[in-house]
């Protein structure tokens, strides 16, 4: 499909930009625009009839609200990094940011951008490529036999295992981050953990949202003082590169036993990774090593692995006790 | 001339490179940055299938498609004739001669509208139908069409066999690369234009002179009606070495529309249809007695091609050479596949050659519990190994030494896994390279005027190495003037003839064509009875002569037929420090020492860039850099600059680089080639670091962390 | 702006604001800021080198910051500030980083440079050249196939240090 063009507007408020994206089937926010023109102008494998800009909009900018961060979306990750209640009360979210991207990148794209980006999967990327059900659904799926090893072994399956490759999305999910969305009906709030969708049959519905609906905001709980964290990327790159496997963590250790934890993975899921799994197995335990394999263990439950993707098994495992170890070290 | 005398000399001193100031300001024009008065704009239609054949093309709804002015496809392209082979083989395959799919992103046809964005619209609506079948893509694929000895290089000295089963140690292992692509950052730019019977092309190319014969001859026309501009590059790194496809359909686009067309590739384009550096495998024997002798190296190897391609890149051409081994064999095949047609890749051959060898001789120092440096040393080529006769220069030796010096090499406990830095495995390794002499013909033009300023003029390219620099640097040493008193001209193929900048080749002619020309120059001056300590603007005003001029000329190959000496290349020694991240697999080069023998050296700051620039492509080749197919389609599966590694700035540590030797005896100037001897060394220097490292021997490049977990 | 179902516009007039001068411009709305300079405004220092935003070869700055051009369309940069390699000369004196990569030879074939410059431009106004690893990982946003990188992390440190 190829659209002769695309309509620009510049929406004037929040209200009018929901409204004039939900007018067109076919209409899409444009916001920061590292993802959005990426797929619709060079990949081309999205095509909006209409970019609905709402980079003006006073949607910038974060709010402390007692033990809550209220991060408005159009604050890019270079503000966001930047600001100083995360970087003294949510380390690891200050991590993933600036582990992500380039600072060129981290500059224009937005937060809501970075929740709301799409797979690096270079099927689903390639419009020349014809089985993805991604973009086709019932098309097939031609990244399984393919060149495979930036893709998803968690919430994966026979018709889907593109992986969503944000790091800042990984902190956020453990730390139960709520996002704010706003359409005609009013707005709503989604725990992101709730947001994602796994792709089951549907790999081209990924999250809740529906047609027209804005994401204005992300709220981040604080971590309780005394709470240890950190955010890890497992790449071949030094810098400059999506993870082969990441993972943020924060917990609580009082006389050596575990007694709050919190496990995001990235690099491993169709979506944004929350480990309840391991977080089980965590507290209540002793933080010892034969404790932190027990969660990687647990957190790995049933990957759904192809060839290339084999290795992020054990390298997501080894991922876990590395974070695992860090934070109660 | 007098004045030469007085003055300390230009060569070797680190000066700004002399188009460094455009460059920073963005001034410095690429082909890219070409516009013509009245220019349309082109964009490709390129094959979804890696083999079969194009049933049906329909080009109506791209013709019907807004802005488009042409659509060509084989089905009313124009015949052209066949391009001449160059010094560096086939030039191309004209894909249009017949119907054959022979790699995915093949071109298949050419759009030509008012605006490059519709342009682009227009080509995705070219439908193209295929008789598709599976492609074969791999090495082992018994379909894939297999070429023995494609080069006749193939070799053998004493008996190779006999004496590995004799051998007190052998060592049988088998290594493999995967495809790299070169990945210049200037996107490849056709523009061309037809000014009269006479074509004039802008075109990203290390070859000009090659593209000009290459046109003329498929189009028909004098080669003194074809000009090609390249004044500034862009990068290359051996991708402009070949005449690529683009160029030809922009020209005939050009010609058919009679109006200038520009194409300028996508980043996607560069990957399938610029050349790499093809996949290999090679299993390397090597027997030794239990002191360190060698007394057999049996060297198989085998690479990629292109179908119905022929590209000289050997890998076995310079094993003969390594060592002093009585007993050699070289054996060398090329499996034809479904991939895009390979190129010159920074050192082809030679950076495979020495990653098999120089990991299979630190494999064998282990096995005799001798140091791997002075393994090296007792094996030392004291004279050519094949010939007898002695180097031209040959400091090998000192890279050796003083690089184990300088990087604090004898301090290592040579036992795996010995060395730790906290969580990480600290290895330390290292290799040595050569890199083949190569040369071709070289002619300059060499003026001086009244104003006591020269300037130089050959049909030669600067792909960043820093040819205007030394050039200018030589020039001025040679007529006792001051750089900036000397203006270079290059990038035109209406100037004197130039070889490609390519094979470490170009300097070394260059500089003798200028050294030439200079004495051309000298002896015309001199019959004009110069004074003592007079200037050349003194002595030409006194003659009332507004300025002089002389050609210079060099042949190096027929010099090297007909010297006694055994004409060497450059010559290396890499070092090389890695952490191992043992748990997660990591590895991270923490520092890297070279020592090079490039004989004189024009300029000691763009020399140590050459050697940087090498080094840092060897980290990414050994650590990140992998052209990934797809095993269904042959598609480049990682075919971006997102997906597609190469080395940032956090990827490199501190370098360590260091020049030893003295002038070279057989070039005029003393020089050698720079380009390609810096990355030589590098892959199996880390290598052999992460199995000192480790214990681990990863005899297959990237080492990317899966291989170690 | 409204929505008008009938007869949509796919260009737009935007104001284009790049180096002190304003330029303005009727563009097809998917222009990106990248091909609005180069193409449009003929500033052909800022260069194209994925047009994905995966290399910043097109990085300039925009209202001070460091973006990538080909990620960005010029009609988001309607208003605002760009400044591009072009820009950064004072008065014809070059800026002290473009001084500094001539010196330390932070450049080879130069076609990432316009980039590596802005970029480096910004990294000292973001205060994170404090120590050369520092450098390294603010500058991996700008490939460089020649690899000049340790030129450049010597060109920005010795800017930092004056």
């Amino acid at each position: 499909m190829t659209r002769t063009g695309i309509e620009y507007l510049r929406a004037k408020d929040q209200d009018s930009a929901v409204a004039l994206v939900a007018e067109d089937p076919d209409a899409a926010f444009l916001a920061g625009g590292t993802t959005e023109l990426d797929l619709a102008l060079k990949d081309r494998v999205v095509h909006p009839s209409r970019f609905v800009d709402i980079g003006r909009l006073p949607l910038r900018g974060v709010t402390r609200d007692g033990d809550r961060l209220r991060v408005a979306a159009l604050t890019t990750m270079e503000e966001l990094a930047a600001d100083p209640t995360v970087r003294a009360r949510l380390p690891l979210v200050r991590e993933a940011l600036l582990l992500g991207a380039s600072t060129q990148l981290r500059n224009m794209a937005t937060i809501g951008g970075n929740l709301l980006q799409r797979t690096r999967c270079r099927y689903f990327r390639d419009p020349d490529v014809a089985a993805c059900n991604k973009r086709e659904p019932g098309s097939g799926c031609a990244a399984i036999e393919g060149v495979a090893r930036m893709h998803a072994i968690l919430g994966a399956g026979p018709s889907c295992i593109a992986l969503h490759a944000s790091d800042l999305c990984v902190p956020l999910v453990a730390l139960d981050a709520v996002v704010e969305l706003l359409d005609a009906d009013g707005p709503r709030r989604v725990p992101l953990t709730d947001f994602y969708l796994t792709p089951g049959d549907r790999p081209d519905v990924e999250t809740v949202l529906r047609h027209g609906e804005l994401l204005t905001h992300v709220e981040i709980p604080l971590l309780p003082a005394g709470t240890r964290s950190a955010y890890i990327k497992v790449r071949d790159r030094t810098s400059y590169e999506f993870g082969l496997t990441t993972a943020g963590a924060a917990v609580q250790v009082d006389d050596g036993t575990i007694t709050m934890a919190r496990v995001g993975l990235g690099g491993v899921g169709t979506v944004p990774w929350r480990s309840w799994e391991a977080e089980r197995v965590l507290v209540g335990s002793p933080a010892n090593e034969r404790t932190f394999a027990a969660a990687a263990q647990a957190a790995i439950r049933d990957p759904f692995t192809v060839p290339g993707t084999e290795f992020k098994v054990e390298l997501a495992k080894r991922t876990i006790v590395r974070i695992l170890r860090t934070v109660t070290s | 001339m007098t004045t030469t005398l007085t003055k300390q000399s230009l060569l070797g001193r680190p000066i700004d490179r002399i188009d460094g100031r455009r460059k920073v300001a963005g001034a410095a024009p690429y082909p890219s940055d070409f516009d013509l008065p009245g220019q349309a704009h082109a964009a490709l239609v390129s094959s979804t299938i890696a083999n079969g054949r194009i049933t049906r093309i329909d080009r109506s709804a791209a013709e019907a498609a807004p802005g488009v002015l042409l659509v060509l496809t084989r089905d009313n392209a124009p015949a052209v004739a066949d391009p001449p082979m160059s010094n560096l083989g086939s030039t191309m395959r004209w894909y249009f001669r017949d119907d054959r799919i022979l790699h995915y992103g093949q071109h298949i046809g050419i759009v030509v509208a008012g605006t490059r964005a519709q342009a682009q619209a227009a080509a995705r609506l070219v439908e193209v139908e295929y008789a598709a079948e599976e492609p074969v893509l791999d090495l082992d694929d018994p379909r894939a069409t297999i070429e023995e000895n494609p080069y006749g290089l193939d070799s053998s000295r004493g008996d190779a066999a006999a004496a590995l089963d004799a051998a007190d140690v052998t060592v049988d292992s088998t290594y493999t690369i995967g495809a790299e692509i070169n990945s210049p950052m200037g996107l490849f730019t056709t523009v061309a234009s037809w000014q009269g019977g006479r074509l004039v092309v802008h075109d990203t190319t290390q070859f000009p002179s090659m593209v000009r014969a290459s046109l003329a001859a498929m189009f028909g026309v004098p080669e003194r009606d074809v000009r090609v501009l390249i004044p500034f590059l862009g990068g290359g790194f051996g991708a402009g070495l070949r005449l690529w496809s683009h160029t030809v359909l922009t020209t005939m686009a050009a010609r058919e529309l009679d109006r200038p067309v520009k194409l300028v590739l996508t980043r996607p384009q560069m990957f399938s249809s610029t050349g790499h550096r093809a996949a290999s495998r090679q299993r390397m024997r090597l027997g030794a007695t239990q002191d360190g002798r060698l007394v057999a190296i049996d060297h198989d190897a085998v690479a990629a091609n292109g179908i119905g391609d022929m590209l000289p890149a050997p890998i076995e051409m310079g094993t003969p050479m390594a060592y002093a081994c009585d007993n050699v064999a070289t054996h060398e095949r090329r499996a034809h596949l479904n991939i895009a047609f390979t190129g010159f890749m920074r050192a082809p051959g030679s950076v495979e050659l020495h990653f098999a060898l120089e990991s299979a001789l630190d494999e064998l120092a282990g096995k005799l519990g001798i140091d791997p440096v002075e393994l090296r040393l007792r094996n030392y080529a004291e004279v050519h190994p094949e010939s007898g006769k002695p180097w031209s220069s040959k400091a090998l030796r000192e890279c050796l030494t003083v690089g184990a010096d300088r990087f604090g090499w004898s301090g290592r406990d040579p036992s795996p896994r010995s060395t730790r830095d906290g969580d990480l495995l600290v290895g330390q390794g290292m290799a040595e390279a050569s890199f083949d002499f190569y040369a071709q013909p070289c002619t300059v033009r060499l003026s001086v005027d009244r104003g006591g300023n020269a300037l130089v003029r050959t049909g030669a390219t600067d792909i960043g190495t820093g040819t205007y620099t030394i050039t200018a640097q030589l020039t001025a040493d040679l007529l006792g003037i001051e750089v900036d008193q000397v203006r270079v001209e290059l990038g035109d193929t209406d100037l004197p003839p130039a070889p490609q900048s390519g094979g470490s080749g170009l300097a070394g002619a260059l500089g003798a064509a200028v050294k030439d020309a200079a004495a051309a120059l000298g002896e015309r001056l001199a019959r004009l009875d110069g004074r003592p300590g007079e200037t050349i603007a003194s002595l030409l005003d006194r003659h009332g002569l507004d300025e002089l001029s002389a050609t210079g000329h060099s042949d190096l190959p027929a010099a090297a037929a007909t010297t006694d000496l055994a004409v060497a290349g450059p010559f290396a020694a890499t070092f090389a420090e890695v952490g191992v991240d043992e748990e997660l697999g990591v590895v991270r080069v923490r520092r890297l020492v070279s020592v090079i023998d490039g004989g004189r050296l024009y300029n000691e700051k763009t020399a140590r860039s050459q050697i940087i620039g090498g080094t840092v492509m060897g980290i990414g080749a050994a650590l990140l850099e992998e052209a990934a197919y797809d095993p269904h389609t042959g598609r480049v599966a990682n075919g971006t600059f997102g997906d597609y590694l190469m080395a940032v700035n956090a990827d490199v540590p501190d370098l360590d680089i260091t020049f030893v030797g003295g002038p070279d005896a057989f070039n005029p100037v003393g020089t050698k080639g720079l380009g390609e001897i810096g990355i030589v060394a590098v892959a199996p220097a880390i290598a052999n670091a992460v199995h000192h490292a480790t214990g681990r021997r990863i005899r297959d490049l990237p080492i990317t962390l899966d291989k170690l977990l | 702006m409204s929505s008008t179902t009938a007869a949509r516009s796919t260009e737009v007039t935007v104001e284009l604001r790049v180096n002190g001068r304003t330029y303005p411009a009727r563009l097809d709305s998917t222009t990106t800021l990248l091909d609005a300079l180069r193409d449009e405004l003929h500033l052909t220092g800022t260069k194209k080198g994925c047009d994905q935003g995966a290399c910043g070869a097109c990085t300039v700055l925009r209202d001070g910051k460091r973006i990538v051009s080909c990620l960005t369309l010029a009609a988001q940069c309607d208003g605002s500030e760009i400044t591009t390699i072009e820009g950064l000369a004072d008065d014809g004196v070059p800026h002290p980083v473009q001084e500094a990569f001539v010196r330390h030879d932070a450049l080879q074939c130069g076609y990432c440079t316009a980039g590596q410059v802005m970029s480096a431009v910004a990294l000292l106004r973001e205060g994170r050249a404090h120590t050369d690893d520092e450098i390294r990982e603010f500058m991996s946003g700008n490939l460089c196939r020649c690899a000049a990188y340790p030129n450049i992390v010597a060109a920005i440190r010795e800017v930092a240090d004056s």
